[in-house]
């Protein structure tokens, strides 16, 4: 069985959590609770005719109080970078991870999740934030964890990438 | 002494609810403390076969473990009494209990001891204060968008009443509405190809329209004369600059202030040969120096009653001609490429006829 480390990674807030929760769980829940150290969950995905174990590992997120180790995304084979589309600060947090994650684990998979899709009216990301993404001509998905938008979709975009590797 | 030491330790264990590995030489970690209940679901997982009791595949057991090693052997190798912490993650156990755990590496009379702590208080804690900062910090957020969206609503009632007063000083000249919006965004057009600070792009989109702003104080008979003006009559239009900066200065309000420069020195020439105070280069605010570039093209690429408009071939031609006379040759440049901006701009801001008066 492949088995492939996953980390999800992004300011804190936008919903790396309840991503994960979704997918694995398919629960969901509005309220924040902060994560505090990484929890490690399992997900067994197919690509093609080959069964993957995913380790996703939520890890807790950036900011004032609390900076990225390195050891989090050591040996990881891909990354989801979550933004909140109704933060435009989370955005530049993205950035700032996205090189983290080049300099620590090198040119693995990598795709943004624009996530709380479903707050239409509260969405603050202007073109400019969309073609800065687009620039580093990786995928980006629109996910909401609130109602399953792109969730199941976005891991299994990674897994398939993970294969091509 | 040694019955004492036997006695503490594993009691002292026992209290910091952690258990004690010694790294063995094939890898394996040996027990060397009394297993806590917590551990022993976990350490099943993690025995690799009965003929090695007590010895035990950590990482098997714990992935998060596997990540911390590398970390952990170089600190060995150091030979560190100071013990490296993981950094703290969760398992979940066979009841679907959340277990939060530390590990730590440590050498220890010539051991490379690697312990295993279960989180607790100071863990919940720890995670009760960030929840407190973190919603705080949300909270900041939230209140910082509303001022931004409150301030852009501010600004845009500004930007609205300035065209106003600026359109109504117009119509007694040929000068319209849409042509002092269009001053106004080529400016902030500019400001934004200089990577000026959002407040200033704001600022020059509001001030750059109020540059004529003095014409007001300027009587009839010279702002509307058909023909050449005289010299004299000349020296009295030139007045505009002056009373337009009278009109805005000194209300401690950054775009007015802005507008302010801008109408004293809209008509200062780069190579000092403008007006009013004969200003060359650097020394004329860049925001007058801006602003005359674009009200030059806008009136150039329009009709007026005294002339018709040229084609934006012929404009150009005649702006390059004054780089670096009436024009700073690189605010100039920085215009000509955004041309394909300010033709956007000008398409698709028009002439509104009902704020154009023309003297009959």
């Amino acid at each position: 069985m492949i088995q492939k480390k996953i980390c999800l990674l992004g300011a804190f807030a936008v919903g790396k959590t309840s991503l994960i929760k979704r997918y694995v769980s398919s629960l969901y829940s509005d309220k924040y609770h902060t994560t505090v150290g990484v929890k490690i969950d399992k997900k067994l995905v197919s690509v093609g005719d080959k069964a993957l174990t995913l380790m996703i590992w939520d890890v807790a997120g950036e900011d004032d109080y609390t900076t990225l180790k390195p050891t989090y995304i050591r040996g990881a084979g891909g990354c989801i970078i979550v933004v909140d589309t109704t933060r435009p600060n989370t955005f530049e947090v993205a950035l700032m991870l996205h090189g983290r994650v080049k300099e620590h684990a090198g040119d693995i998979p990598v795709l943004f999740a624009l996530n709380k899709c479903d707050l239409k009216e509260k969405w603050l990301l202007e073109d400019k934030h969309l073609n800065q993404l687009a620039a580093f001509q990786l995928p980006i998905i629109k996910t909401s964890a609130k109602d399953g938008l792109g969730v199941d979709a976005m891991f299994q975009a990674l897994a398939e990438r993970m294969i091509e590797v | 002494m040694t019955t004492v030491v036997s006695k503490v330790l594993p009691a002292l264990y026992s209290a910091l609810d952690m258990v004690i590995f010694v790294r063995q030489p094939c890898g394996l970690f040996q027990a060397v403390s009394d297993l806590p209940a917590w551990s022993q679901f976990w350490l099943k997982l993690a025995q690799p076969s009965q003929s090695q009791e007590q010895n035990y595949a950590l990482t098997e057991a714990f992935s998060y473990l596997s990540y911390f090693m590398p970390d952990a052997e170089e600190h060995w190798k150091q030979s560190a009494l100071a013990p490296l912490r993981s950094g703290p993650w969760i398992e979940i156990d066979e009841l679907h209990q959340e277990l939060v755990l530390e590990a730590g590496a440590v050498w220890v009379e010539d051991k490379p001891v690697l312990f295993i702590q279960r989180m607790g208080s100071e863990y919940y804690q720890e995670v009760e204060r960030l929840q407190l900062m973190r919603n705080g910090l949300l909270v900041r957020e939230e209140l910082e968008l509303e001022v931004q969206r409150r301030t852009l609503k501010i600004k845009q009632r500004e930007e609205e009443i300035a065209i106003k007063l600026v359109s109504l000083t117009s119509f007694r000249d040929e000068e319209t509405g849409a042509h002092v919006r269009r001053i106004g965004l080529y400016a902030a057009a500019m400001a934004k190809a200089l990577n000026w600070s959002q407040e200033r792009i704001d600022d020059i989109r509001v001030a750059a329209p109020m540059h004529d702003i003095g014409k007001i104080g300027v009587p009839d008979r010279i702002l509307l004369k058909a023909g050449k003006l005289t010299e004299a009559e000349f020296s009295i239009m030139k007045r505009h600059t002056e009373i337009g900066a009278k009109m805005l200065e000194h209300s401690h309000i950054p775009t007015l202030d802005m507008a302010a420069d801008i109408a004293l020195c809209h008509h200062e020439r780069w190579d000092g040969s403008g007006y009013p105070m004969g200003l060359a280069g650097e020394d004329i605010p860049i925001t007058a120096r801006i602003t005359t570039i674009v009200d030059v093209y806008d009136a150039l690429v329009h009709e007026r009653v005294y002339k018709l408009a040229l084609s934006e071939e012929e404009t150009i031609a005649l702006m390059l001609e004054q780089r670096g006379k009436h024009f700073d040759p690189y605010l100039l440049d920085i215009f000509l490429g955004l041309l394909p901006v300010m033709r956007r701009i000008r398409y698709q801001v028009q002439e509104i006829d009902d704020l154009i008066v023309r003297a009959d």
